[in-house]
């Protein structure tokens, strides 16, 4: 069922912070708060180490806050939750499992039949435009199709949400430019909503609804700007270089010291 | 002129291969050879039996491997009992130190009970067990199955350990995620993700209980195996039939070695590739 | 002047009434004592030369003379001092107080069966030689070198050297507990046996009762069956020793002894070369299920012994004593055989008997290249024969490597 209703994520006064040796406590995320409606794509833009991570992480019910909630809807998301999929940079494919058998791995821990196993796999290998590989191994695919992968399998059980910690990371800006077009297109035929996490500007202002900036550490809201430019989007067209000018102007001058 | 640019090109890389595993075979087989003509021709000048025996009578030996040998049944029968008894031996401590190794990388409090335990037997040599074993368990398998488990025991725990810590977060979180249990956890992501460094364990792990059968059946109560085999010739001074015994010995152990490295080829080569 | 002359005849007297101008040789000869720990290895020791000789139980000697690798210098009855090694204990049936407390009957059936067994050899040595021939390596062929010996062969050289007897005579007893002084002496027995004499180490040492017994009954002839027992006595042996060829031959004859004397072994597992489990059988009644095991030295059968893995044994004496000293609670009840060791040396050693070996080692001590004669372990019979022969030849011992 794709896209039940109306659904809200709401992220409330999350305050977390990491104990470092000798009793130093880092204070990582200090009181987010935001707000996400059904089927927007939000970035999350920020510095290295300013806590996006681990603000992703604690949505997804990996990691607890010290105070505050996330919630889906009414219900608090405190543990791993089957409506929140995650795709981690590292991709995190099962070497020892064929692409078919990491797409189905959702599917089998819930036990579908296996015909059923096979129907949905098909489905979502197709999506991915890697059909004729479903029997080869992580180790034989590069890293835009692990990637790709590693979407689907996450799809495959149907999550309302999907969390992407930089996701295109570690590939070449060709195949993040190929990537990025294809997740849009993706997002736009099952109608999820998205929490992207990126350090890039250029990459938050190509793919998001809205923007959420954060500050250095701790990890505040600075801003959150919304980027209402149709899509597709022209990377070289004068409107978006302007929305990139003032996202980093906002950035550089509001969000860097607090 | 493509096609024919390619299949020079295939050539020379099928060419170059094969020197390639040419001279590695060459390279491998070269030591054993030339120790097997020194030692004949050392035999041949010292012309003592008892220092070092001619290749001759120690091929006697090999070459009949069905014939009764004193008494003790032929060398094929006794390398079978000596066998049976290291693989049980390596099965009973590998039921224990796999569920155990598991049980310590994912339990902190499990970890903590067992490690001080663990640290202070691991430098126990095998065979220092073997009074307390006959005392114990008395003569017999029992006995046998201790001394030779206790030698299998130590590599198969700590690399179980090693490679059930060595799992990769994600690969954990993402399963988390997709909604699975714990025991789904252990057994679809933990034992798969650690099985490469866990066969590692056993591979070792079997080396050394092969050791062990030496000791194990130097036990007083033994009469049968290769160990035992050898002790026997040792009493009567049959040194031809002491090295032939050491030479079964270590045939089996670089056969089983290369089984296990077999399956580790086959079946773990994405342990490689990810790293 | 003439009270100088005085002077050094009076310094000459007290010195030649002091010994101390006698031949330096005699005196000052010594002989090098390595120690195996076993016998197997002496045989090839020799061979290479490693040592001069050895002195071990049979039928290691014999091994040695087959096949050519050394020669005999004496067997253990005629080593001196003279005449009192004449009978000299060796081996021992031993058994358990516990076992002697809860079925002395079975252990009197033990003994009576050993009794009619080393009749036998000694009716029967060739027939015997063979079977022990068969016990010991299924009767197959040593190798040593380019020199091949029979089993068989060694086995009938070495059987007239041992003496197989079960009578704990008066001779027997004092030599026994003359051994044990000997092993105080020597700083091997400090426990239970030191300070303790007379009919007191009797008590600790010797449970003759069922010897007597037996041999009563076998008399008579009629053995007296024992009550039946399900849990499993175990006897131990020592590997490669002939001392108990009465256990051997007990077991490859059972039948005989079976229907000649009405006490049997019957091996199990027929087509074992040693058997490992038989079962006893009194008047046709089968009375309880036997182990059998071979242990590599007596001190590892003692140890089995302490820990009950054993009830029985056939050992040698000094393990025995050993034991009894440190608190194995055990009792010898009878010999199993006297002699039945001896010295032998290198083959193209100037030696033909224990005089010319004497002088043979006076010599090589004068040139600074004393002889090194391998024995089994400290304490061991071998081991103390060998060194109060060579005290009494005026010769001292010291262990060496």
């Amino acid at each position: 069922m794709e896209g039940a209703g109306a659904m809200t994520l709401t992220v409330e006064h999350i305050n977390k912070k990491f104990v470092k040796d000798a009793s130093e406590t880092i204070e990582s995320l200090s009181d987010i708060n935001m707000e996400v409606k059904d089927e927007e794509f939000i970035c999350i833009l920020g510095p290295s180490g300013c806590g996006k991570t681990t603000l992703l992480r604690i949505i997804a019910g990996l990691e607890h806050p010290d105070s505050g909630a996330v919630k889906i809807d009414d219900t608090v998301i405190d543990r791993p939750n089957q409506k929140l999929g995650m795709i981690f940079q590292d991709y995190s494919l099962y070497p020892w499992r064929t692409v078919n058998e990491n797409i189905a791995f959702g599917l089998e821990l819930h036990g579908v039949p296996k015909e059923r196993q096979d129907v949905i796999v098909k489905k979502y290998i197709t999506l991915a435009g890697l059909a004729e590989f479903g029997k080869s191994y992580p180790h034989e695919l590069s890293g835009g199709m692990r990637q790709r992968v590693a979407v689907v399998r996450a799809l495959a059980v149907e999550p309302t949400v999907l969390l992407m910690d930089e996701p295109f990371g570690a590939l070449d800006a060709q195949t993040r430019n190929m990537l990025q077009n294809e997740l849009l297109d993706i997002w736009q035929k099952t109608k999820k909503t998205i929490l992207f996490v990126t350090h890039s500007v250029d990459e938050a202002v190509f793919l998001a609804d809205r923007i959420v900036v954060l500050t250095q550490r701790p990890g505040r809201i600075c801003e959150i700007i919304p980027v209402n430019e149709e899509r597709p989007r022209d990377r070289t067209s004068v409107e978006f270089a302007k929305i990139r000018r003032h996202v980093l102007d906002l950035i550089n001058q509001k969000c860097v010291l607090q | 002129m493509g096609i024919v640019i390619q299949d020079n090109c295939s050539m020379n890389r099928i060419l170059m291969t094969l020197a390639s595993v040419k001279r590695r075979t060459f390279l491998k087989i070269l030591l054993p050879i030339a120790i097997i003509v020194a030692w004949e021709v050392i035999a041949i000048v010292l012309d003592n039996q008892f220092i070092l025996p001619r290749l001759g009578s120690v091929f006697a030996v090999l070459l009949h491997p069905t014939a009764d040998i004193l008494g003790n049944g032929n060398l094929i029968d006794n390398a079978l009992i000596s066998l049976q008894r290291v693989i049980a031996g390596f099965l009973v401590a590998a039921a224990i130190a796999i569920p155990l190794g598991i049980g310590m990388g994912r339990s902190e409090t499990v970890h903590d009970l067992f490690d001080s335990l663990m640290q202070m037997l691991r430098p126990i040599p095998p065979l220092a067990w073997v009074p307390l074993a006959l005392a114990w368990f008395k003569i017999g398998l029992v006995s046998m199955i201790f001394i030779i488990g206790m030698g299998a025991f130590f590599p198969i725990l700590l690399n179980t350990l090693d490679g059930v810590k060595g799992v990769k977060k994600t690969w954990i979180e993402t399963a988390e995620i997709l909604g699975a249990k714990e025991h789904q956890i252990l057994s679809r992501v933990i034992l798969p993700g650690a099985a490469p460094t866990i066969w590692t364990g056993l591979r070792v792990g079997f080396g050394i209980a092969w050791m062990c059968v030496v000791a194990a059946e130097m036990m007083p109560g033994t009469n049968s195996g290769l160990g035992y085999l050898i002790m026997a010739s040792y009493n009567w001074g049959q040194v031809p039939v002491i090295i032939a015994g050491m030479i079964v010995i270590g045939l089996i152990g670089i056969g089983f070695d290369y089984l296990f490295k077999l399956v580790d080829r086959r079946s773990f080569a994405w342990r490689e590739l990810e790293r | 002047m003439r009270l100088t002359v005085i002077a050094l005849i009076a310094i000459a007297l007290v010195l030649i009434t002091a010994g101390c101008t006698q031949p330096a040789q005699t005196t000052n000869s010594t002989v090098g004592i390595l120690y195996s720990k076993g016998v197997g290895p002496m045989p090839m020791l020799l061979a290479t030369k490693q040592i001069d000789g050895y002195i071990a139980w049979q039928p290691f000697v014999s091994i040695g003379s087959k096949s050519g690798i050394g020669k005999v210098v004496a067997y253990s009855g005629q080593l001196p001092p003279d005449a009192s090694n004449v009978n000299h204990p060796c081996c021992v049936l031993f058994a358990t107080d516990a076992l002697l407390a809860s079925n002395p009957d079975l252990v009197t059936a033990v003994s009576a069966l050993t009794q009619a067994s080393s009749t036998y050899i000694n009716d029967h040595p060739a027939d015997a030689a063979a079977l022990e021939a068969d016990f010991l390596v299924g009767k197959g062929n040593f190798t040593y070198g380019n020199v091949t010996v029979s089993s068989v062969d060694v086995l009938n050289d070495a059987f007239p050297t041992v003496r197989y007897t079960n009578d704990p005579s008066p001779v027997w007893i004092n030599g026994t507990k003359r051994f044990v002084n000997t092993q105080i002496q020597l700083g091997y027995v400090t426990s239970e046996l030191k300070n303790v004499t007379g009919d007191q180490l009797d008590a600790k040492l010797f449970a003759f009762g069922p010897y007597q017994d037996a041999k009563q009954q076998l008399a008579s002839g009629t053995l007296k069956t024992p009550k039946k027992i399900t849990t499993p006595i175990t006897i131990g042996y020592l590997n490669g020793d002939m001392h108990s060829a009465a256990l051997a031959i007990a077991l490859k004859k059972w039948q005989y002894f079976n229907d000649t004397y009405g006490v049997a072994l019957k091996p199990r597992d027929a087509t074992q070369t040693r058997p490992d489990t038989a079962d006893l059988i009194v008047n046709g009644v089968p009375v309880a299920e036997i182990k059998l095991v071979g242990g590599d030295a007596g001190p590892q059968v003692m140890q089995m012994a302490a820990t009950n893995v054993v009830q029985m044994g056939y050992v040698g004496v000094p393990p025995t004593v050993a034991a009894i000293d440190k608190g194995t609670p055990v009792k010898i009840i009878h010999p199993v055989n006297t002699e039945g060791s001896g010295l032998i040396v290198d083959v193209n050693a100037p030696v033909t008997d224990w005089k010319s070996f004497v002088t043979w080692a006076q010599q090589r001590s004068a040139a600074g290249n004393p002889l090194k004669i391998a024995a089994p372990g400290k304490g061991s019979i071998q081991d103390v024969m060998l060194q109060y022969a060579l005290k009494d030849s005026g010769i001292t011992s010291k262990e060496t490597s």
